[in-house]
């Protein structure tokens, strides 16, 4: 007992020693993971300032962290539909973009645009009001959803290729004995297939929701979840599922540190973007409870820097933003370092800029619409 | 005069014994063999975790070597050692308040009434049976409605609290079958000898139920270390701790290898720490008997 | 003990009552309003719109399947967990204390981890067959038999201890009366031990039913999601980006009165909660 009490002691001293800093302070909320510590240090060099990075894993504690205002963050790094949240309820500085030179040299992909876009389209639509949301935030990653698949499947990648989502929704006429997975979050469910039937995601009526009951109960899917089905796609227990495209790089880039060739991967399981898909952006905002505007300000214009970004996503698989980043990534493809050349060769296959699409994130719908697409999957499930 | 002799003898079998020993034997194999099969079964989930803790492999579904790296990489997880660190500080602060309450409520306990006794102990069994989703979910609701008041309430606070709620119950239910052993004459005679009432509950009685309060202990500390459901609802500030900091990461990243690490280490830890701790106590009885 | 340690128990009085009933009735009361994430507190007001949901089909047939799975898991329990307790108890009189360490240890693992663990073995391709070219137990990933296997082997613990401890409190001078009196070691068993240890088999009875009952990690984790439990209902609507609280309320008080009720249950059998452990 003693010595349990002992080892307690001497644990929390251990981390109780805090590191003591008389540098300008910059306090950022970020995603677990999200930051490539490398671009921190050369901020913190080239700028004298002390940046503190804390940690939240979902949209929601990013919400109620600034509420409560316990720490005053100065930068935080919140989704779409969350920065759509906040907005409305005025918890946002807005960006003095005199602060941030970088950004005329810079030029967003189109599919950012696209975001940007359709934010300010669903805003319209939920509360009559115009907002330009390049005026809160600057965008840090984004990324796309597709249908990754179990290459080793005969014809699977071909029929998706040809056939786009009906590969995925029609398990009637393609692939019937095919393991098909879906995430637990009945919004996504519902997103998937208003793509299948060529519609926005954001839309919603009862009409609609029986359109989408029927297709997901064609589909059949075998297994709901979230972090398992990237893994059982991997390892041949699963077919097909909708996931995030990052989620397959995830797994790609631990085959290609494990040893396999690029090819060899996608020889045993692939991703497929369709032309119209969910995306999602991650941006940098800065609330309004923020303490050192400046500093934040300085920070933002760092990440507008293509280098910056590059070495940034080096470490994080989504893509990047910028165009110019991309460019400087897949420049890599002449590398003579083979992480390098693979690096550059996915952002080619999977986050080319060229990509023409239509692309939708997804917004908040109405508690009653979450409550019913929620009970429609439920009843799909059930029966 | 009849030969009493010549009468046939009954056998045994006529009294109704049936010689069931020809089954002793299977019987005494598949019993064992169903015992260990249990074994494995509680076990299970442990060996495959201690298998991927060895695994130089992160997808969990392959195996490729051998490799200890993920035992030293626990020190590199900021995020792991983190939600580690809030685990031990929630789970040891509200263990021992609990241990220490807990044994002087069943102390109080034990002197009331047996039907006052009854109705709380009837309430105390709520928090242990009550399903988690329930229990988070009505203490953060409690919570909720103070917020105005403390609008800072959630957090270590409020996380402590609610791990009181459901740890109290089980020292209360270790303590009090050893108070009922121990004898009453104990205390008559401590307090005979001049002591006063709560030197004498330390020194006679404490000591008296020591097993009891060592196994309360114990208890609120397994219940309190994994607990998710009640901790998500009632944290706050971010003080993740580790089932909840797992919740989170299961589903979106990808899980290191090196939980796995920690989690077998906690096994093996706890293994050894309370073999560690019977062996002491048998030689200790030991000893007694060689001073005998 | 003196009467003048009363005064201990009660501060853990007011505590319970506090704590226990405070939540209890603000859960009963949000179960009646319409409090949601979209509505902030000051706009609650009283509203039966949503009991709807109580016969909706799906969460009948959640609720359906719960209590089915619970009972399952429960007889399964009984029949194995008093096996192996019985099976300790004749064995080695030992310290009652490894027996408790043994059986407790793994649940000083996260479930979410145990959980996963087996969810990987009941796969097809996964780390034993990978290591002995085979699956043991086959592709029963995702199937009801799978949220069962896991149900019983996480829960069995919970049935062996108060089994165990009911075994222990019986007087050992009953049992050699029983044979004395000429009854087979069979016949003792059941007319002797047996009913002496029911106290320990409703207790962990109630102790293997209950978290099954509300339980959602198991049957959403080794079921793949497709089979959906009352906990799996609560839990969407308590722990999604939209959090229902009325909703959930609501189911949580029909759940409760499941549960008050196995609790006044096993105060008629066994008052002092002594095979709680």
């Amino acid at each position: 007992m003693k010595k349990l009490f002992l080892m307690v002691v001497l644990l929390l001293v251990a981390f109780g020693i805090a590191g003591c800093d008389n540098r300008p302070v910059l306090n950022i909320l970020n995603w677990g993971e999200y930051i490539n510590d490398e671009v921190v240090e050369n901020f913190e060099e080239e700028y004298g300032i002390n940046v503190k990075i804390s940690v939240a894993d979902s949209n929601e504690l990013f919400y109620s962290k600034i509420k409560s205002g316990t720490t005053p963050f100065d930068l935080v790094i919140p989704s779409d539909y969350m920065i759509e949240k906040m907005v409305e309820e005025d918890m946002l500085f807005e960006l003095d973009y005199s602060l941030l030179p970088n950004f005329d040299d810079v030029t967003y992909m189109d599919g950012v645009e696209q975001i940007f876009d359709s934010m300010t389209a669903t805003t319209l639509a939920r509360n009559g009001q115009t907002v330009d949301y390049k005026e809160y935030m600057v965008p840090y990653f984004w990324g796309t959803f597709g249908i990754i698949y179990n290459n080793r499947v005969d014809g699977l990648e071909e029929s998706l290729e040809a056939n786009g989502w009906a590969t995925y929704f029609d398990a009637a006429t393609y692939f019937p004995t095919a393991r098909r997975g879906m995430y637990d979050v009945p919004q996504m469910a519902y997103a998937a297939a208003m793509f299948y039937r060529g519609l926005n995601p954001n839309d919603y009526s009862a009409t609609l929701l029986e359109q989408v009951r029927q297709d997901i109960t064609t589909a059949n899917f075998t297994e709901w979840g979230d972090d398992m089905l990237k893994r059982n796609v991997e390892s041949d227990n699963l077919d097909m599922a909708f996931t995030y495209t990052g989620d397959y790089l995830d797994r790609l880039y631990i085959q290609l540190a494990e040893g396999k060739s690029l090819e060899e991967v996608r020889s045993e399981f692939d991703i497929y973007i369709p032309n119209n898909t969910l995306v999602f952006i991650d941006a940098m905002v800065i609330p309004e409870t923020a303490q050192h505007v400046d500093r934040a300000h300085q920070f933002i214009n760092y990440l507008l820097d293509p280098e910056v970004v590059a070495l940034n996503s080096e470490v994080v698989g989504y893509a990047t933003a910028l165009e110019e980043a991309y460019d400087i990534i897949i420049s890599y493809a002449d590398s003579t370092d083979e992480e390098k050349r693979n690096w550059a060769q996915a952002n080619l296959i999977y986050y080319n800029k060229e990509r023409q699409g239509e692309f939708y994130p997804m917004t908040t719908l109405s508690a009653q619409a979450i409550d019913a697409i929620t009970s429609m999957i439920q009843q799909v499930l059930t029966e | 005069m009849t030969n009493m002799t010549s009468y046939p003898k009954a056998t045994l079998e006529e009294y109704g014994y049936k010689d069931y020993s020809k089954f002793k034997l299977p019987a005494k194999i598949f019993k064992n063999f169903l015992f260990i099969l249990i074994f494995i079964m509680l076990y299970l989930a442990i060996i495959v975790i201690a298998l991927q803790s060895v695994n130089s492999s992160v997808r969990t579904s392959e195996f490729l070597s051998v490799t200890f790296n993920w035992y030293p990489n626990i020190l590199q997880e900021e995020d792991l050692m983190t939600a580690i660190r809030n685990t031990f500080i929630v789970s040891f602060i509200a263990t021992f308040i609990a241990t220490v309450a807990g044994t002087f409520f069943a102390v109080g306990l034990y002197s009331l009434e047996k039907k006052k006794r009854q109705k709380v102990m009837l309430m105390n069994n709520v928090p242990m049976l009550n399903a988690d989703i329930v229990t988070g979910f009505s203490l953060m609701l409690m919570f909720r409605l103070l917020m105005p008041i403390f609008p800072n309430i959630f957090g270590l606070f409020t996380l402590v609290m609610a791990h009181l709620f459901f740890t109290f119950p089980y020292v209360v239910l270790s303590v009090m079958p050893k108070l009922k052993e121990t004898d009453p004459n104990l205390m008559d005679a401590a307090l005979d000898l001049g002591i006063k009432p709560y030197k004498a509950l330390i020194k006679v009685v404490i000591p008296a139920i020591k097993a009891g309060i060592f196994s309360g202990m114990l208890l609120a500390l397994t219940m309190s270390i994994d607990d998710f459901v009640i901790s998500y609802f009632n944290t706050g500030a971010g003080f993740d701790n580790l089932s909840i900091w797992i919740y989170g990461v299961i589903g979106r990243r990808n899980l290191t290898p090196s939980v796995y690490a920690f989690s077998t280490l906690l096994t093996l830890f706890t293994l050894a720490g309370l073999l560690g701790y019977t062996f002491i106590q048998h030689s200790k009885k030991g000893k007694k008997s060689e001073l005998k | 003990m003196g009467k003048v340690f009363k005064v201990l128990a009660t501060p853990y009085q007011i505590w319970l009552y506090i704590l226990v009933f405070v939540p209890l009735i603000a859960m009963v009361l949000i179960g009646m309003s319409n409090y949601d994430s979209s509505v902030s507190l000051n706009q609650i007001e009283l509203s039966l719109n949503h009991w709807s949901i109580l016969w909706q089909s799906q969460n009948l047939i959640a609720f359906r399947n719960s209590v089915v799975f619970a009972i399952l898991t429960t007889l399964i329990s009984i029949f194995l967990g008093y096996f192996a307790a019985y099976h300790i108890f004749q064995s080695k009189f030992k310290n009652k204390f490894i027996i408790l360490t043994i059986v407790i240890l793994p649940m000083w693992s996260n479930l979410i981890l145990r959980v996963d663990a087996l969810n990987n073995i009941f796969s097809q391709n996964n780390i034993f067959s990978s290591i002995l070219g085979f699956s043991p137990f086959g592709n029963i990933s995702g199937t009801p038999l799978a949220i069962l296997i896991g149900l019983v082997f996480t829960y069995l613990p919970f049935m062996i201890l108060p089994v165990y401890t009911a075994l222990e409190k019986i007087d050992y001078a009953l049992q050699e009366a029983a044979l004395d009196l000429g009854l087979t070691p069979f016949k003792k068993f059941w007319k002797v031990i047996f009913p002496l240890s029911l106290k320990g088999v409703v207790t962990g009875s109630i102790m293997v039913f209950l978290p099954t009952l509300a339980g959602f990690a198991i049957p959403k984790i080794l079921g793949k999601g497709n089979y959906l439990f009352i906990g799996n209902v609560i839990e969407n609507k308590l722990l999604s980006s939209t959090i229902f609280y009325n909703h959930g309320s609501l189911l949580a008080v029909v759940i409760l009165i499941f549960i008050l009720g196995s609790i006044l249950l096993l105060t008629r059998f066994d008052k002092e909660g002594e095979t709680l452990l």
